[in-house]
């Protein structure tokens, strides 16, 4: 009896040890693989991400796909416990900004050889995710870029010309004061001509810094080079929209908003410019605001344009067999048809370059394209969540005013460094 | 003698296992019994305790293998200025959260310890906040602590008083968090106080009552002996709960404005999850632990001086 128990619980552990490292290709040549993506319970791009998969499964009968999802944050912090138990999709979507975190840590499998097999001039964002040795760990699946958002029914009230390309900072100020109203004279604002403060800096102060010719990390993005007189002219405007020309909502009252409250300050019509990825057009077209966007002014030293390309990931332990079938995948996501259903949910700039001259609404196209066509990236390296976290920590001290510009850069200069150093330099952790 | 000999020939004769077997019968059932809790203890509990204890040496990314570096996380943790600064917070909040849960707890079971119609609903009521998760909480809060919705500022704006940025002002966000923090927790530590006064014998106040006692030295003189293994019990459970709060700070601030409300559990989660530092974070963990464990033998050392088990 207790034999017969033993033998079954080995036979149990044998088949399960099996399912577990069933990474290759069976007899038949199927193979099994995990693809994991973020998304909110029922949001469109869940629905339209499986049918997706369902068409590739249909046109790939040997590959078999198991979904992983779950919301941004939950999804990348069960992701990383995954990689630690050795049980992580063997294909992913990354948030661009993360693709060289995991990667110089070992977890990604190198891309770039099996790029060079497609024409790069297809596809957009490909050079944007190329980290200083050269070598590529993700390829595109949609960009993000910021524009100048503008309310036409706020502009036509006020009798303010659109935003041309040929806008300055100085244009900007000038027709946001104009479109500043306190309609109910309790001596605050109820629509501010632009917002210059977001807790997200990618709309905020990164282009600003960017256009007044400042930068914020150079050599591969590994120097820390914030604390500068252009960086801190930029944050001094801000400062100045938020303060004595008041066209623009304070700290305070950006963050007292809520979370997801500060996104939709333009399109609930509190703001009538707004600096915007690709992404924003959605809440505004919901909340059916007559929108138009423009280029992002120019600063002494141009517009400042910045991107994040979100990007299919392969996992270095999935299998031979395994990461062809990925590479499968992200050929097939990239392909026209695909491209074009995923452009339908209007979340993001489709990195096929066919697609995007044709599926993007017309009024909006150029401004988008022209601004990812002259963007860098976000300073992405290897630790890029930490020395922005600590870098965004002292300016948005600067810019709440609860200390002065010039320590807020110094200090946030010293910190973010110290962190790239930590790790660059391979000291503990 | 022949007692003895009585006794031997009875138990002779007892077809019942000796004591000793029938001890070691029962020890076997009651590890069995306890093997389900035992396992979920070793499993969930004490595994995890020594891997973190291991990985709090090392240099561990969740990616690559744990490199052993000694004490060197605690080294860097020493100087890390935010592990420091982020003590501050949570010590601050602890000063904040601790006493007045605690003497409002006591107050709300004084009120709510009478023989009354309907005390049951505001016992009760007083208890909801309790078991709503923080995400709702935070609805709540933003409802009373919105800058420019909020029922606090028009509060203010009715008394002639300017608004205040609650959770957007370095100064104010962790006496808010601590304000909100007492509302959600004060019902659980409400109904310990009111076992613990529901366990006075009543004669105690009659007596003092003919001997002419007031209702302040009824108070002091039985109420606060009789309740004080209950305010013990409640004070080192507040305290360990707040030296661990994370999830509050994580849904209603994420540490801003500007760090200012980041408490030491939160820094913890963000090496760990976020910044791919698992071998410091468990250093921070094993710190934390140690702290936690110092404040609560102090705690127990001091109990002997105030406490009363009657």
């Amino acid at each position: 009896m207790r034999l017969r128990m033993l033998a079954t619980a080995a036979a149990v552990l044998t088949v399960a040890a099996t399912a577990a490292c069933g990474g290759s290709a069976d007899e038949s040549g199927a193979v099994t693989l995990k693809l994991g993506f973020y998304a909110a319970a029922g949001d469109p791009a869940d629905t339209t991400m499986r049918e997706l998969v369902k068409e590739f499964t249909a046109a790939n009968p040997s590959i078999k796909v198991q979904l992983e999802v779950a919301p941004y944050v939950k999804f990348f912090e069960k992701l990383r416990t995954e990689i630690a138990g050795g049980q992580a999709p063997q294909v992913w979507l990354s948030d661009g900004v993360l693709v060289q975190e995991f990667a110089a840590r070992g977890a990604l499998a190198d891309l770039t050889d099996r790029v060079k097999t497609v024409n790069a001039a297809d596809y957009s964002g490909i050079e944007l995710n190329r980290d200083a040795k050269g070598r590529i760990y993700g390829f595109p699946q949609g960009a993000q870029t910021p524009v100048l958002f503008y309310n036409k029914k706020l502009f036509a009230e006020a009798k303010v010309d659109a935003p041309t390309a040929d806008w300055t900072y100085d244009d900007l100020a000038a027709a946001a004061k104009k479109l500043t109203k306190d309609t109910n004279n309790d001596g605050k604002p109820d629509t501010y001509g632009f917002r210059a403060y977001s807790p997200g800096f990618t709309e905020s102060w990164w282009p600003i810094i960017k256009a007044f010719g400042g930068d914020i990390v150079t050599d591969g993005n590994r120097k820390v080079v914030v604390d500068s007189p252009q960086s801190k002219a930029a944050l001094d405007w801000m400062l100045g929209a938020m303060g004595k020309d008041g066209f623009a909502p304070d700290y305070a009252t950006t963050e007292g908003l809520g979370k997801g409250v500060v996104h939709t300050l333009f399109a609930t019509g509190r703001v009538a410019m707004s600096y915007g990825i690709y992404a924003r057009t959605l809440p505004a077209a919901s909340a059916g605001v007559d929108f138009g966007v423009a280029p992002m002014p120019k600063g002494p030293a141009g517009r400042g344009n910045v991107a994040i390309v979100n990007s299919w990931v392969v996992s270095k332990s999935a299998s031979p067999a395994q990461a062809d079938a990925a590479w499968k995948w992200i050929t097939f996501f990239s392909g026209e048809g695909p491209q074009r259903k995923w452009a339908e949910l209007g979340e993001a700039i489709p990195i096929n370059k066919k697609v995007a001259a044709t599926a993007l609404p017309a009024d909006r196209r150029q401004a988008f394209l022209d601004s990812l066509d002259a963007a860098t990236d976000l300073g992405v390296n290897a630790v890029w969540s930490e020395y922005t976290e600590a870098l965004s920590k002292r300016i948005s001290e600067a810019l709440s005013g609860a200390s002065p510009v010039d320590t807020a850069l110094a200090t946030g200069q010293k910190e973010a460094q110290e962190v790239i150093d930590r790790f660059y330099a391979g000291q503990t952790q | 003698m022949t007692v003895l000999t009585r006794k031997a020939g009875k138990v002779a004769a007892d077809p019942r296992p000796s004591s000793g077997r029938r001890h070691a019968g029962e020890r076997a059932w009651a590890f069995a019994f306890a093997s389900p809790y035992l396992l979920h203890l070793v499993a969930l509990a004490a595994w995890p305790l020594l891997a973190s204890l291991f990985f709090s040496m090392t240099d561990y990314d969740l990616v690559s293998p744990p490199k052993f570096v000694g004490f060197g996380n605690f080294t860097r943790l020493f100087g890390d200025e935010v592990f420091w600064r982020t003590l501050g917070n949570t010590a601050y909040f602890a000063v904040l959260f601790v006493p007045t849960q605690t003497v409002l707890a006591l107050g709300l079971a004084i009120a709510l310890n009478q023989r009354l119609r309907g005390m049951a609903l505001f016992r009760a009521a007083y208890f909801v906040p309790v078991v709503s998760s923080w995400v709702v909480v935070a609805y709540v809060a933003d409802a009373v602590f919105n800058p420019q919705t909020g029922l606090a500022n028009q509060v203010l704006g009715f008394l002639g008083l300017p608004s205040e940025n609650w959770l957007q002002d370095p100064a104010l966000v962790i006496p808010t968090l601590a304000a909100v923090a007492v509302w959600k927790g004060v019902g659980y530590m409400m109904v310990l106080f009111l076992a613990g006064l529901q366990a006075i014998p009543e004669e105690r106040y009659e007596a003092a009552k003919i001997d002419g006692a007031s209702a302040w030295n009824r108070f002091r003189y039985i109420t606060l002996p009789g309740i004080s293994g209950t305010t013990f019990l409640v004070l080192v459970l507040t305290s360990i709960e707040t030296l661990q709060s994370f999830e509050q700070v994580f849904v209603m601030t994420d540490g801003g404005p500007h760090g200012a409300s980041e408490l030491t559990v939160l820094h913890l989660y963000r090496q760990g999850f976020q910044f791919f530092q698992m071998g410091y974070a468990s250093a921070i963990a094993w710190v934390l632990f140690v702290l936690v464990l110092a404040l609560t033998l102090v705690q127990f050392r001091l109990q002997r001086r105030w406490v009363h088990y009657a």
